[in-house]
């Protein structure tokens, strides 16, 4: 085995991602070229890839995110931009993480519209949602109902 | 700042949530920016070697396979650092870090274990869900205290 | 040079158990390259849906969806890689389905394993050869039968064997322990040559196989040097007769057993086990010896047994010899000891081999320990079939070399 000497140490990367109708990744991308500072930025079809120190990563980030903070959405990555070990043209085909994100922005535009919603409503107003581990029970009026039908 | 473990540790809402809400998230790739960060012997792609399945082994016995035992080198000691937790149970289609049933189920068993604050969810399906999903999380997130 | 033969991997897990640059190290040196097929998120919903296999983990639904992009010719490929992690017994479900599935579906070559983080690029080396030569040398591997005068070498773990062909006939053949590598193959040669009337300067071709294959290729200027996989599945077809239609050859070897699902004569999925040497011939070499009887001797004596008479409960060759010797302490016959010690090494390779195979009739056995009649009669119990042994058959790979490198003479 050979030994492995890591690049970008003390760096992190983070995934800018853009679900909006007012903003494209591209745009985002020029803003973030204007205040990156030495900051790696990459442009890609979700949005942004950004590498640099912590500090000035969060800061971009910070930036970025008034251009329409409800549907801009940022995830840290293990990897720097454009690393060769999770290339899509060297692994044939895309990392496997890449169809979880694929399968998020599915659900995305409910999170944007939720928190777009709850600057609007009352905190106290909005229900909880159901608790997934917990078996819902079987309301008295639901059950009379099925046994009458039942019967008839 | 409380430092929350996020089910599944690759999702981006739940990662930006998190951090959008002035707390830190666990999630995969801090765990893997950790690993091609640090020098030792090349194993690309994640810089996985076949030491980390040998880490695993203080979170499952040596007939647990490999793969489990490598995940859970990435994952036990971010469960044994969480404070608090959000778990998302219906997270059917994550791959890779989060690829394998059997390490997802010790991660949820080790993270029920233990006596921190913890959200139980599901993806919403409807606009609906998604305000109930995200008032959710921000009540949770807000109740932690400490954030920034 | 020629382009890498594509592997397109199925998995779940390498890169978590630290073997992924293993994998990719074993398919470089063979020429291949490794890729992961391209699919999208509804391609994976749907796919995984309709193949009807209900597993939990994500990644094996990735591997579900890929395996069918493969079959369906969404993506283009040379051969296929599936790996996962050993002891999951959902990954081994999946594992088997698929193998079976493309194997079925399409022409495309299938190698399973299933890995440890110990596991090496040396020890994906073989199967990985096998997988890129099916892929790269269909035409090579076509061959029927033997032409002008060729010699065949096969450098085993535990002997050395060589064959002289001339006109498509076995005219010397030479057999020995191995010891030196290149010594015992020398004095096989010499014995095969002699046998055979022909000196080393009318050879026109050479061909090598086997655990010494690059060491004695090399030194014998082969044309061809080529793993045992493809080398004594086409020897068996040839011998057996058999170079049409499916097959399935089975070589339980001194250091590890091959299981081949053969079809026209070119293996389509195969298994390598090699971790307990309880499944070996090694083991009735020591079975043998403990009954003070040569090798040779050890299948009639076995033939004349009932293995069911001595308690077999171990599977590894240290604690399997010790019940062997307390069955005899205990008043064992000999021929039952021989029989049980038969049963047990079939009995293995069925559990651990041919599980991971089609068996399709005719089932051939070759290799040296084909000519133990106790062997080839209990793995034809557990079949339930009758097994073919090729005449030549503990030389199938020195056939099968001799066979293949008549395609290089110059002349052809």
């Amino acid at each position: 085995m050979t030994a492995y000497t890591p690049t970008h140490v003390g760096t992190v990367t983070k995934y800018v991602i853009v679900e909006s109708f007012e903003i494209t990744p591209a745009d985002l991308a020029v803003r973030g070229y204007e205040i990156a500072e030495g900051a790696m930025i990459k442009e890609t079809c979700f949005g942004l890839v950004i590498n640099g120190k912590e500090e000035e990563v969060d800061r971009i980030i910070a930036e970025l995110r008034k251009a329409d903070p409800d549907h801009i959405f940022v995830k840290d990555r293990g990897f720097p931009p454009g690393d060769a070990r999770r290339c899509r043209a060297n692994l044939g085909g895309a990392r496997p993480g890449y169809h979880g994100i694929e399968h998020e922005m599915t659900v995305i535009p409910y999170v944007s519209y939720g928190l777009e919603q709850i600057k609007k409503r009352d905190a106290s107003a909005i229900p909880h949602p159901e608790n997934p581990r917990e078996q819902p029970v079987l309301a008295i009026e639901k059950l009379k109902k099925l046994m009458e039908a039942q019967e008839s | 700042m409380v430092k929350v473990f996020i089910y599944p540790a690759t999702s981006l809402i739940l990662s930006d949530m998190v951090a959008r809400f002035g707390h830190t998230p666990l999630s995969s790739a801090v765990a893997i920016r950790e690993r091609i960060q640090t020098p030792g012997l090349e194993s690309p792609p994640l810089q996985i070697t076949p030491e980390e399945p040998k880490k695993g082994l203080k979170w499952a016995a040596v007939e647990v396979p490999a793969g489990v035992r490598g995940r859970m080198s990435l994952y036990g000691p971010m469960v044994e650092a969480a404070e608090a937790a959000i778990i998302i149970n219906d997270a059917d289609f994550s791959f890779g870090c989060m690829g394998c049933a059997r390490t997802n189920e010790l991660i949820k068993f080790l993270l029920r274990e233990k006596k921190i604050p913890k959200l139980d969810l599901n993806y919403p399906k409807n606009e609906e869900e998604g305000v109930q999903f995200v008032s959710a999380i921000k009540t949770f997130l807000t109740d932690l205290g400490g954030a920034k | 040079m020629t382009p890498p033969v594509r592997i397109a991997q199925i998995s779940c897990g390498p890169d978590y158990a630290g073997v992924q640059a293993e994998i990719n190290a074993a398919a470089q040196e063979v020429n291949g390259e490794i890729f992961f097929p391209d699919i999208a998120l509804k391609d994976i919903r749907r796919d995984f849906d309709s193949f009807g296999l209900d597993v939990k983990s994500p990644d094996l639904k990735l591997a579900i969806a890929r395996a069918k992009a493969l079959v369906d010719g969404r993506v283009d490929a040379d051969a296929v890689f599936i790996a996962t992690c050993f002891r999951c017994a959902e990954a081994a479900i999946v594992r088997n389905e698929l193998r079976r599935y493309i194997h079925e579906n399409s022409k495309l070559p299938v190698v399973s394993y299933s890995f440890t983080e110990r596991t090496t690029s040396g020890t994906l080396l073989t199967r990985m050869e096998a997988l890129t030569t099916i892929a790269r040398r269909r035409a090579l591997l076509a061959r029927e039968t033997q032409s002008g005068i060729t010699l065949g070498l096969d450098s085993g773990s535990a002997t050395t064997k060589a064959v002289v062909m001339k006109d498509n006939q076995i005219i010397g053949t030479g057999w020995e322990p191995t010891t030196e590598v290149l010594k015992s193959a020398n004095s096989v040669i010499e014995h095969a040559l002699a046998e055979a009337g022909i000196t080393m300067k009318e050879i026109e071709a050479i061909g090598t196989t086997g655990y010494g294959r690059f060491l004695v290729g090399k030194e014998l200027n082969a044309d061809l040097i080529q793993e045992e996989l493809t080398v004594n599945s086409k020897g068996a077809v040839y011998l057996a007769d058999r170079q049409h239609g499916p097959a399935t050859v089975i070589d339980i070897g001194g250091m590890d057993n091959k299981a081949i699902a053969v079809m026209d004569g070119i293996p389509g999925t195969f298994t390598m086990g090699g971790i307990c040497a309880g499944a070996s011939g090694r083991f009735l070499e020591m079975t043998a010896k403990r009954l003070g009887v040569d090798i040779t001797e050890l299948g009639p004596l076995a033939m004349k047994g009932m293995g069911v008479h001595v308690p077999m409960n171990s599977y590894c060759i240290v604690f399997g010899t010790q019940s062997l010797v307390n069955a005899l302490a205990a008043g064992s016959s000999r021929e039952d000891v021989a029989a049980a010690a038969c049963h047990s090494v079939a009995e293995q390779v069925f559990e651990q081999q041919l599980q991971e195979v089609d068996i399709k009739e005719p089932v051939i056995m070759v290799g040296g320990t084909s000519l133990i009649e106790g062997l080839v009669h209990a793995m034809g119990e557990l079949l339930q079939t009758k097994i073919v042994v090729p005449h030549h058959s503990q030389y199938i790979g020195s056939v099968g070399s001799a066979l293949l490198a008549s395609g290089f003479i110059k002349d052809e």
